[in-house]
């Protein structure tokens, strides 16, 4: 019977990837995925045999008590657990809108290419840097679509075809969010409880991989533009558009343009706290830049103003995110049954796993099996709870197909469909140019996850 | 209660339930919102060198300017723009820009592509000889062409020759860029010791572009005004926006 069951768990982990992969609405999605899987493997227990019972005491609970206690455990104490989480997005979504308010951020990307000029290979380079540095710290559609407005009429009026500008832009944000606090915290609590592990910090995945990643992506993603750049015909196009606010914004006093990665710093050298780093460099950056000269009135409402709308930027996700919690603690009462079925063909060297995960990275796309803000939570639900792994290795695989190639090379990622519908390119124009992309990078990361992250001892262990 | 009814009433049900993602979508600035005709009589009465704010506007480096640097640049590249347009209507002997398209060996194509309404493209000139005219832009604004005020602003003008000649001036540029003050004129961005960086102007090109398509199609008005015209059908309210933007530049009461 336990074998029946986990064919069932395992048709319902298909149906999931087929139902992400269709666009369909992820929270309700694993919503459902939860309660499947809350249902068949503890009223499953009613049919399985003793000793598989006894080999997994996971799956032992005392009465309706003990039932009780198994369903607060993952309906309220796992997405409680995630609000710490929670605050950090939302005052990194806080922090975004201040740099954007401030100008800071525009005055950065106009600096940038004022030292390039008329030379887009140059150009190119410098503004994958900026950007990457800039989104170290911001994340979300909102500060995407408001550097993109800036970037890219930029690219395309040096003569940079929109496609190559576009793919250029989306990889050098993906590799910023290698470091970025917010999305550290955000998928480490796809592993562990933000309490758990407190050894594994931003600064410790940074010296052991994060900066190895960033590198390769903003590396990989920079040459190959160059090489698309050099292979592409220059265009010059006229097109009429409204100036954006942000572009006609003044330039930030020039002392000001290191807040942005102040927070990042911070918390990676002194492990200081990441909202605290946000406040202060949020606050150094609105009475820097003058937006603080009000009455103190009007600065509480431009405070809360700038609050109100980075957690606006932030709510398409926070009812998905709130809800995985719910899955990564049902998984736990799921995964004796995919044991059962599954567990003599999982991989579980570490090699193999780097080698597997980099050959089906294709499986990020689209909200696939690989990546974690898609099916990939399920995949890792499976993975994490069949076999042994550490949790920073763990954290390595999925970050990959996850920012690599969901964030920054899928058109299902929403500020890529933003600016797809905003440069006019094709959505197999940038496949072409982000697939390629997406593999040279990953393949290189994975080398990395291997070399870095493999075979640390039992103490990275989940549990 | 047919099954239509039924599915309507079920829809917001099953949106929910299993919706698509909601992407998040950029909002545009607002405007208010002003008749074509009304726009059109001001944009066309402004000079030539009161638009060169709105053109260094979209220039990346504009930040590195004076005033006095723009306004120069502006009347040298008006300059090279009617220079050119009086040179090649010399050599080849016509000022129709499809003729002259032809003469000296442009492809060009008239694809059929739609637009969005916050960048509406009008053309392309792709190195070295090709041109696109994305005609679903020209297509929407033929039809107020009809409209007497319209046509009383613009004059008797063909949509597409005025896209064409602009695009026919990069490609002059391209062919004579060691002499043509628009890609000879460099500005010096940054000193290292011996290392520095000088760079040309996109916003130069533009100017003299729009020069040269004011003198090949004979207009009393800068072509920029296009950016207006022909905006307008995929959004009047961008097109105002637009509008107000060019008024404000050249320091007029929209």
């Amino acid at each position: 019977m336990d074998f029946a069951i986990g064919v069932i768990l395992l048709l319902t982990f298909f149906a999931l990837a087929w139902y992400c992969i269709k666009g369909f609405n992820l929270m309700i999605g694993f919503l459902v995925i939860t309660i499947l899987w809350t249902v068949l493997p503890l009223f499953g227990t009613l049919f399985v045999s003793e000793e598989f019972l006894k080999a997994n005491p996971v799956l032992m609970f005392e009465g309706g008590k003990g039932l009780v206690k198994i369903l607060n455990g993952i309906y309220q104490s796992a997405p409680e657990g995630w609000g710490t989480t929670l605050v950090n997005v939302c005052w990194g979504a806080w922090f975004g809108r201040v740099l954007m308010d401030t100008g800071i951020a525009s005055t950065l990307i106009r600096k940038t290419v004022e030292l390039g000029g008329d030379k887009p290979a140059v150009t190119i380079s410098l503004l994958n840097l900026v950007t990457a540095l800039i989104f170290t710290s911001m994340t979300g559609a909102g500060p995407v679509i408001a550097i993109g407005v800036i970037v890219l009429p930029i690219l395309m009026s040096l003569g940079v075809p929109k496609a190559i500008a576009m793919f250029s832009f989306m990889g050098a944000v993906a590799s910023g969010i290698y470091l970025n606090p917010v999305n550290f915290a955000q998928y480490r609590a796809f592993f562990i409880k933000p309490t758990d592990m407190p050894d594994f910090t931003l600064g410790w995945y940074a010296a052991h991989w994060g900066y190895a990643a960033l590198a390769i992506m903003l590396v990989v993603t920079t040459l190959l533009a160059l090489f698309y750049l050099g292979r592409s015909k220059s265009h010059r196009q006229w097109a009429a558009q409204t100036r954006n606010p942000q572009a006609a914004q003044k330039d930030a006093p020039i002392y000001t343009l290191i807040l942005p990665v102040i927070p990042v710093i911070l918390n990676i050298a002194f492990n200081f706290s990441v909202i605290g780093g946000f406040v202060i460099a949020g606050f150094a950056a609105l009475f820097l830049c003058g937006r603080m000269s009000g009455t103190f009135r009007e600065n509480c409402q431009l405070v809360n103003k700038l609050y109100y709308e980075g957690v606006v930027d932030t709510a398409p996700l926070v009812g998905f995110l709130l809800t995985l919690p719910m899955f990564n603690a049902v998984a736990v009462y799921a995964s004796p049954y995919f044991n059962v079925v599954i567990g003599g063909i999982m991989p579980r060297s570490e090699l193999v796993v780097c080698v597997v995960f980099a050959a089906l990275l294709f499986m990020g796309l689209f909200r696939g099996p690989m990546t974690l803000v898609g099916c990939g939570a399920a995949t890792l639900g499976v993975l994490s709870n069949v076999a042994k792994f550490s949790v920073p290795f763990l954290y390595g695989v999925f970050a990959i197909p996850t920012i690599t190639v969901n964030i920054g090379s899928c058109i299902t990622q929403s500020w890529v469909a933003w600016g797809l519908a905003y440069t006019k390119v094709e959505s197999r124009d940038f496949l072409k140019l982000s697939i390629p992309n997406a593999y040279a990078t990953g393949i290189l990361q994975y080398a990395a996850v291997y070399l870095f992250l493999a075979g640390l001892g039992s103490a990275w262990m989940i549990g | 209660m047919n099954w239509q009814y039924i599915r309507e009433k079920l829809k917001p049900i099953a949106d929910g339930l299993f919706g698509k993602q909601r992407m998040p979508r950029y909002e545009r600035p607002h405007y208010d919102i002003r008749p074509l005709e009304y726009m059109l009589e001001r944009l066309v009465n402004i000079p030539d060198t009161s638009w060169q704010n709105y053109a260094f506007s979209r220039e990346p480096l504009n930040g590195k300017f004076s005033d006095a640097q723009r306004t120069e640049w502006t009347r040298k590249a008006i300059d090279c723009g009617k220079d050119y347009a009086g040179k090649f209507t010399n050599k080849y002997g016509t000022d129709d820009p499809e003729l002259l398209a032809r003469k000296i060996g442009l492809d060009v194509y008239y694809p059929q592509y739609p637009e969005k309404t916050d960048r509406v493209l009008f053309a392309d000139f792709v190195m070295p000889n090709r041109i696109n005219i994305f005609m679903d832009a020209v297509y929407r604004a033929q039809k107020y062409l009809r409209r007497n005020n319209v046509k009383k602003s613009l004059g008797d003008i063909s949509i597409q020759k005025i896209i064409l000649a602009h695009e026919i001036f990069h490609f002059v540029e391209d062919k004579y860029q060691h002499e043509i003050f628009t890609r000879t004129e460099k500005i010096r961005l940054w000193t290292l010791g011996p290392l520095h960086n000088d760079s040309g102007i996109f916003a130069l090109g533009e100017i003299a572009a729009m020069s040269f398509t004011q003198s090949l199609n004979h207009l009393q008005y800068s072509p920029y005004v296009m950016d207006v015209f022909l905006v307008y059908d995929y959004s009047a309210e961008e097109a105002s926006g637009l509008y107000e933007e060019i008024m404000q530049f050249a320091g007029l009461t929209p």
